[in-house]
């Protein structure tokens, strides 16, 4: 193992085992919400729904349509935001 | 030397920054797949459809974004420069000071028997009338000067049921700004 890729481990270690993974996803869901991100990608959920018919969807379905465009919608201010604290404790955690 | 540690650091700092981008991309993607499950189980559960009335609906109660209306559509500052006139002194009052004005013009509401009662008791202060006849304490009758306000903040307090748990908790937060009240 590389050691770029021992200190990736680690971090990601870290991050699970301090409980900020957590708190970070939980944040980024806030933030998600707040923003009318959520009620955007449920809006385009109805869409697909409604096409490929309510009985026969799928989780995968919806995650090929979901995803793409869930990435790009996220604005920039939230990921300013998350980026910040991540870096915060990247800079703190990091050897 | 310097000139390469120099840019080791800046290595590890891009490096960093790549680790940063992709901690969000995990996080994003989390979000994403929350998502979906959330939204799969509401379309196999029944309930994703749910809020959703026909079209017709949807349109008749659409939210309402024009100046000088609020979200249902209503002006909501009609009423501001109205003026109404008074049933009780038949004078014409502003609107928006009319509830209040009422309040004081028919000696009804909260305010008013607070200032008719403060006034009953200016005017007693001098005379020291007794109002023990409707106290439970023997505390007022020993007193030689009268606690005017207080006897009026006693004298609410004793309709209430004497049983009751909190009474000696909130008689005692009333004494206290009523004998600031009486001053020396």
């Amino acid at each position: 193992m590389s050691k770029e890729s021992r200190m990736r481990a680690t971090i990601n270690q870290k991050l699970t085992e301090m409980g900020e993974r957590e708190r970070l996803k939980e944040i980024l869901r806030a933030k998600l919400t707040e923003c009318g991100w959520k009620d955007q990608m449920k809006a385009h959920c109805k869409e697909v729904i409604k096409e490929k018919g309510l009985e026969h969807v799928t989780v995968e379905d919806l995650m090929v349509e979901i995803t793409p465009k869930g990435r790009a919608l996220v604005p920039d201010s939230v990921k300013k935001e998350l980026l910040h604290r991540i870096r915060a404790f990247l800079s703190q955690h990091a050897t | 030397m310097k000139m390469e540690e120099v840019s080791m650091s800046s290595l590890d700092n891009s490096k960093l920054e790549g680790l940063a981008q992709d901690i969000l991309s995990d996080l994003v993607e989390d979000a994403c797949l929350g998502l979906c499950f959330e939204v799969h189980r509401a379309v196999k559960q029944g309930y994703f459809f749910l809020d959703d009335t026909d079209q017709e609906s949807m349109r008749d109660f659409e939210i309402v974004d024009q100046p000088g209306l609020d979200v249902f559509g209503q002006v909501y500052n009609q009423w501001k420069n109205k003026e109404c006139v008074c049933p009780n002194c038949s004078r014409s009052i502003a609107a928006s000071r009319f509830a209040p004005h009422l309040e004081k013009c028919l000696g009804m509401g909260r305010n008013s028997s607070r200032i008719a009662n403060r006034r009953i008791v200016t005017g007693n202060n001098t005379n020291n009338k007794s109002e023990s006849d409707q106290e439970d304490n023997d505390d007022v009758n020993d007193n030689d000067w009268s606690y005017g306000a207080e006897k009026k903040a006693k004298k609410r307090k004793s309709e209430k049921n004497p049983n009751s748990p909190r009474r000696s908790k909130s008689f005692k937060h009333k004494s206290r700004p009523a004998q600031a009240f009486m001053g020396p």
